[in-house]
């Protein structure tokens, strides 16, 4: 819709695509906010219906001010519709935590239109240390931009569990960081993560890599992005062959073993300590 | 100065924090010597498969549960029913029912697989016709016939296709067999061959001259047909009237409640691999009947023969002591009045190797489930792993092992009397290869001929429960697969009948 709209008003801003067009051999942008606009938007958002052209014009404002484009601006608020209902200086707090990131200007936009929901972070301590962390698992800004573009939930996640993940993907899969940020496997339940990994173990498909192979070598394992990033059916059907029956029966079982074992471990550990308690009598 | 706090705190060391990648390195175990010897062998016979039979394997099993006679049926059966527990007896009523009414259905559900051969050999058919009308254009009005048009019903089929299969060869085999030169690419010595030595490929490693691999082992077991066979198919399956098993469907991974203490001091269930129920019901235990369990332990196959309440009289033999006293302490949770009623009596014990036992031609019926590479124990358990390295020579010998046992208790039969030989395994070598070299050897020592019981009639009852191979892919016997959502086996199984 936004880009038949757009089509329209390079037609009727032709002398004004002429000149962009010489400056940047691009697509021409779009740095006014037009009642076709609005109608369109709402269109697509009733929600947005009930807010006066000001309100529009003011938010469009903030936007163009931090450098989003028109269509991003629309975007952005259709995707999350409080937006404008915010007063502009906490847009723009918003806006500047992150900015902070360090993603770049022409990556947070592209981050921001894609999931505008970030915008209603507003805690600048949690999202830098968040990102601090996970800069210091995938260790450059640019991945950690990559794994938000995949995985817009980690913002929600608690450290130990994303920790927990990334050190099954690491210790256990043997998987490197280059896989891992263009997969979406952070946004996965770690018990889900385990499943699809065992079972593909089990049926001989995944081997883990030599500790000491060459992390350029090419596998034959399924690429991460295969095994998280596809659902049920398709993950039992296209990536391991197997029928969904089996498939649902391994998680079934599996779950069972793991459990079994768990409460074993629990056990030995309380007569251990049961032990060692004797001992100490 | 000396702090006392200074001597109680142990000082943290940060020397070797990091651990060099060989001591992280994952040491290799029994079972994973196993899985890589079943990933090489099971994958060049079962192909594709292989791997779902892999990922089943390495997974918990799923039980059957035998309600014990002795003990508080009826409570037991009840309790099994409220779990969810389906009984077995009436699965196959149900099976039975089933094929009456919709025979012909049913053979089309079940033999879906001749389905598509029937399709593939039509049109191969056309293609090869289409050949020959495009090469001889006359042919066709002559009233050309392809040369392989096979014309057989469905019921001869079963029959005759277990001999055609040929499973036998080994891989290097299949590769000298099926190699062609490629006559383009073979260098005419006269023009220039002079650096060509250099590039000779390696024909064996230094170090490794004497080394055979495992799959090269099994070709020595030849199987070529030199001695009378005939094969039959079995008289109708009957289930035995008191004998209560309980199962979950299939997809449906429950488990059953722990055996509990009854009235009459035994345990109300016993649970077994699923699968092992199949070779005792093949056996079809009649009232009267003398019957030897030529291995017996651990003693639930002989337990759930007993459960029939139909046997005169069991002899449960095994090789070890402790073996023996395994199947004895299970026997006396199991059964009232042990010691009284049925030790020395209904109930005998025997402690020799079954290639040994002497009592010929006195036995109705045989039990022969005899070791093996138990394909789900080594690939699971760490304790009496036969795959462990020192045990190699004991490995390869497995099939010499089941063949003499085998041939042995064809001789104890009584002549028409029948056996059900069995086995845990996947591999053909210990199931029909084992099988052929038993029978090649009684008729070559002993003169005895057999006749092999076809029961691919019995195991269409037990398809809902079980997964069954294709009977195309077995020579002699029947074999459930291990399957996830029905995960019981692997367990081979073959009835053999001595003729008279």
């Amino acid at each position: 819709m936004l880009r038949k709209l757009l089509f329209n008003k390079q037609k009727q801003f032709s002398c004004l695509a002429v000149r962009q067009l010489a400056a940047k051999p691009a697509v021409p942008k779009t740095l006014q906010l037009e009642q076709v606009h609005i109608d369109e938007a709402v269109k697509i958002e009733p929600t947005l219906a009930i807010y006066t052209p000001e309100i529009w014009h003011r938010a469009h404002e903030t936007f163009q001010n931090h450098g989003l484009e028109t269509v991003n601006f629309l975007r952005i608020v259709t995707g999350n519709p409080t937006l404008l209902k915010r007063r502009p200086d906490r847009i723009i707090d918003s806006l500047e935590i992150w900015r902070a990131c360090q993603f770049g200007e022409h990556l947070l936009h592209l981050l921001l239109t894609k999931y505008p929901e970030l915008l209603d972070v507003n805690d600048a301590h949690q999202l830098l240390s968040l990102s601090g962390y996970l800069k210091s698992r995938v260790s450059t800004n640019k991945n950690v931009w990559k794994l938000l573009m995949n995985s817009p939930d980690l913002i929600s996640q608690p450290e130990l569990l994303m920790e927990q993940k990334f050190n099954y993907m690491m210790d256990e899969m043997r998987i490197e960081v280059p896989e891992i940020v263009k997969s979406a496997a952070l946004t996965l339940p770690f018990e889900d993560l385990r499943c699809r990994h065992i079972f593909l173990v089990r049926l001989g498909l995944f081997k883990p890599r030599a500790l000491k192979a060459d992390p350029n070598e090419p596998t034959t394992n399924n690429r991460l992005y295969q095994i998280t990033d596809t659902s049920e059916k398709s993950f039992a059907t296209k990536i391991c062959h197997v029928t969904m029956p089996e498939y649902e029966a391994f998680k079934e079982l599996l779950a069972r073993e793991l459990e079994d074992k768990s409460r074993k471990s629990r056990t030995d550990e309380q007569l251990s300590d049961d032990d060692e308690e004797e001992e100490l009598h | 100065m000396l702090k006392i706090r200074n001597i109680c705190v142990m000082q943290r060391r940060w020397k070797g924090g990091k651990k060099r990648w060989n001591t992280l390195q994952y040491k290799k175990n029994n079972c994973d010597r196993a899985l890589e010897s079943f990933d090489d062998f099971y994958g060049s016979v079962y192909g594709n498969r292989w791997k779902n039979m892999r990922a089943a394997l390495l997974t918990e099993h799923k039980y059957v549960a035998m309600v014990n006679n002795f003990g508080d049926t009826e409570q037991t059966c009840s309790m099994l029913e409220m779990d969810g527990a389906i009984n077995v007896k009436s699965l196959i009523q149900l099976a039975k029912e089933r094929q009456v009414g919709g025979s012909g259905e049913m053979l089309k559900a079940t033999r879906g697989n001749y389905d598509i051969d029937q399709k593939l050999d039509a049109l191969l058919r056309k293609q090869q016709e289409r050949e020959v009308a495009a090469v001889y254009p006359s042919g066709k009005e002559e009233g050309h016939v392809a040369p392989q048009q096979l014309q057989t019903n469905k019921q001869e089929s079963t029959e005759a296709e277990p001999e055609k299969f040929e499973y036998k060869q080994s891989l290097t085999r299949a590769l000298e067999h099926d190699v062609q030169l490629d006559e383009s690419r073979l260098v005419d010595p006269q023009y220039g061959t002079g650096g060509l030595y250099e590039y000779m490929p390696a024909h064996s490693i230094k170090g490794m001259e004497d080394w055979v691999a495992e799959s090269e082992h099994y070709k020595y077991y030849q199987t070529s047909a030199d001695f009378p066979l005939t094969i039959e198919a079995d008289a109708a399956f009957q289930f035995p009237e008191h004998l209560a098993l309980y199962t979950y469907e299939m997809g449906n991974c429950s488990d059953f409640k722990p055996p509990r203490k009854c009235l009459t001091g035994v345990l109300s269930h016993f649970l077994m691999d699923g699968a092992s129920i199949l070779p005792p019901l093949m056996l079809q235990v009649q009232p009267g009947e003398r019957v030897l369990d030529a291995c017996a332990a651990p003693g639930g196959k002989s337990l759930l023969m007993l459960q029939t309440l139909h046997l005169d009289q069991l002899i449960c033999n095994d090789v070890q002591e402790s073996r023996l006293n395994r199947i004895r302490h299970v026997m006396q949770e199991y059964l009232f009045d042990f010691k009284q009623r049925w030790s020395g009596k209904r109930l005998s014990f025997s402690q020799s190797d079954a290639r040994n036992l002497q009592d010929y031609d006195s036995y109705d019926k045989i039990l022969v489930d005899v070791p093996c590479t138990t394909d789900r124990h080594v690939l699971n358990k760490q304790d009496n792993n036969i795959f462990k390295p020192s045990r190699i020579k004991e490995r390869l010998r497995i099939p010499e092992l089941q063949a003499g046992i085998l041939a042995n208790c064809l001789r104890l039969l009584k002549p028409g009397g029948t056996l059900v030989y069995s086995t845990c395994s996947l591999s053909p070598v210990q199931n029909d290869g084992v099988v052929h070299m038993a029978l090649q050897q009684v008729f070559t020592e002993h003169a005895i001929t057999a006749t092999i019981k076809d029961l691919s009639q019995h195991t269409a009852l037990f398809e809902d429960i079980f997964k069954f191979e294709q009977p195309k892919g077995l020579k002699y016997g029947q074999m459930v697969l291990p399957y996830l959502p029905a995960n019981f086996g692997p367990m081979y199984f073959s009835k053999i009948t001595r003729n008279s």
